[in-house]
């Protein structure tokens, strides 16, 4: 009797809260991750790319600035696919009483990502490093010319926005996809498709909707007769060519850049809740909306 | 056994997943249409498609009922060649169509193509089979992404095989499939 007694007043263990296991879940989620045999290949190649650019050899004006901009598109492909394999770990059966709902979990997974972007960011602090390692980039012809240009701080932070959209893909495809050995070929796909067209985003009208912004954009300013003394000294220009008809202005912006930024922005948050449980989905889909149509209108409206 | 497989032919198509493949080949087509369009060279694009339809086809080799089957007499190999009829055929037809919308410097036979797919089953035989499948789709994405890395001598050389000697890449794939035929 008093046995019993003892047992009925022992105090039950306290169950963990739900941000303890949450906060376990990430911590899970963000080691598995950076184990993906994916990530340094990415990384690798895309360091390799980096390091390869040198303004010395660049094949046309401008070459080396627009190819830091998509020096991280390996990387990227190697981020989706490792959030692919994290979000793809939520279609597993999980009993009715467990401890968590499936918003806390897919929150966790989601700031298990974080180390992702953290790489996303440590590239970009590396092009940075590197353009002025190199002291500044050329873009432009003469008289038009500048030997010394410097990615802004919107464009360095493309990368980083980049990399939350590359998170976003790889969470909705694995989140959505049947088998991840079909995620593997769609991921790559559309990386590097992406990145073997980076000489279309340059159109005025393409970049408002390209998946990488690459400045400088070119504008058609003057027939392939025009004086280029002519032009404001401030323009940066491009001679009429191969693939060019007439004198082209080469505008680069910041303004341009961080629009750009929040049309990524808003893209991720429109294909973040494919991945999210239903209940706050429209709230996503609605603010993913807002920031990419308001990305898209701020950028026609800065292009010249 | 050919009755058996044709019998399975329709039940097989149903349990596929089409999209991804649809997908990609959508990519594709729109990624060769633009070069088409701009009239540049769609070597890089051909490449990019040959891994990409590669590892689709071996992604297709993932089989939902894989255990259910395991006891009926049709061994696994045959299996898988009844899969990749079923996806290889339509990925050589969008390389054809690929091939159609654009024009290419060098060659554009679809022999990368089969190369990089032989590569991936092969490795889909050898690998664990827990995570057979997976491995082998990634392989062609993989050795198209290795080929661009830094290298030099034999495995410089090594990494291109699939590009510059497809047919021999495809023997030795071959010779892999047949000596894992049981597993």
């Amino acid at each position: 009797m008093s046995t019993v007694l003892a047992a009925r007043s022992a105090a039950p263990a306290a169950a963990p809260s739900t941000a303890a296991v949450a906060w376990s879940l990430a911590r899970v989620e963000a080691r598995r991750t950076l184990r993906n045999p994916f990530l340094p290949l990415g990384l690798g190649f895309a360091l390799w790319l980096l390091w390869e650019i040198d303004p010395r050899t660049e094949q046309w004006s401008g070459g080396s600035y627009e190819g830091m901009s998509m020096s991280s598109v390996s990387l990227m492909w190697g981020l989706s696919v490792a959030a692919a394999f994290a979000f793809h770990r939520e279609r597993l059966p999980v009993a009715v009483g467990a401890p968590v709902p499936e918003v806390v979990r897919v929150l966790a997974r989601l700031v298990a990502m974080v180390p992702l972007l953290g790489l996303a960011g440590a590239f970009a602090a590396l092009v940075a490093w590197r353009e002025r390692a190199l002291g500044g980039l050329p873009i432009g012809t003469e008289p038009g010319r500048t030997t010394d240009a410097l990615h802004t701080a919107p464009e360095l932070f493309q990368h980083v926005a980049l990399g939350l959209l590359a998170i976003a893909i790889g969470a909705v495809l694995g989140r959505r996809m049947r088998h991840l050995a079909a995620v593997i070929p769609l991921v790559f796909l559309l990386w590097w498709v992406a990145g073997a067209f980076y000489w279309l985003y340059g159109n005025p009208v393409v970049t408002p909707f390209s998946l990488v912004q690459v400045q400088p954009i070119l504008v058609i300013v003057g027939p392939s007769e025009a004086n280029p003394l002519a032009f404001p000294d401030s323009w940066l220009l491009s001679p009429p060519g191969e693939y060019q008809d007439g004198w082209g202005r080469l505008f680069v912006s910041a303004s341009l850049a961080w629009w750009h930024n929040a049309y990524l922005l808003g893209v991720a948050l429109l294909l973040l809740a494919g991945a999210w449980p239903r209940p706050g989905r429209r709230t996503l889909l609605a603010a993913g909306a807002i920031l990419a149509v308001a990305g898209v209108v701020g950028q026609f409206q800065v292009i010249p | 056994m050919n009755a058996v497989l044709a019998q399975a032919l329709g039940p097989t198509a149903r349990a596929t997943s089409w999209r991804p493949a649809a997908a990609a080949a959508g990519v594709l087509v729109l990624a060769a249409l633009l070069t088409g369009w701009s009239d540049r060279p769609a070597d890089t694009v051909l490449a990019l498609a040959a891994a990409g339809l590669a590892a689709v086809v071996v992604s297709g080799l993932h089989d939902p009922a894989a255990a259910l089957l395991a006891p009926v007499p049709v061994s696994p190999m045959q299996r898988r060649l009844l899969r990749l009829g079923l996806l290889g055929v339509p990925a050589l037809l969008v390389w054809w169509l690929l091939t159609a919308l654009t024009t290419t410097v060098g060659s554009s036979g679809p022999a990368p193509l089969v190369a990089l797919t032989a590569c991936g089953v092969a490795v889909t035989v050898w690998a664990p089979p827990k995570r057979a499948v997976l491995v082998g789709a990634s392989t062609p994405v993989v050795l198209f992404a290795l080929q661009a890395l830094p290298t030099s001598g034999l495995v410089s050389d090594a990494l291109v095989w699939w590009r510059t000697d497809p047919w021999w890449v495809l023997c030795a794939a071959v010779v892999a499939c047949v000596a894992g035929r049981q597993r």
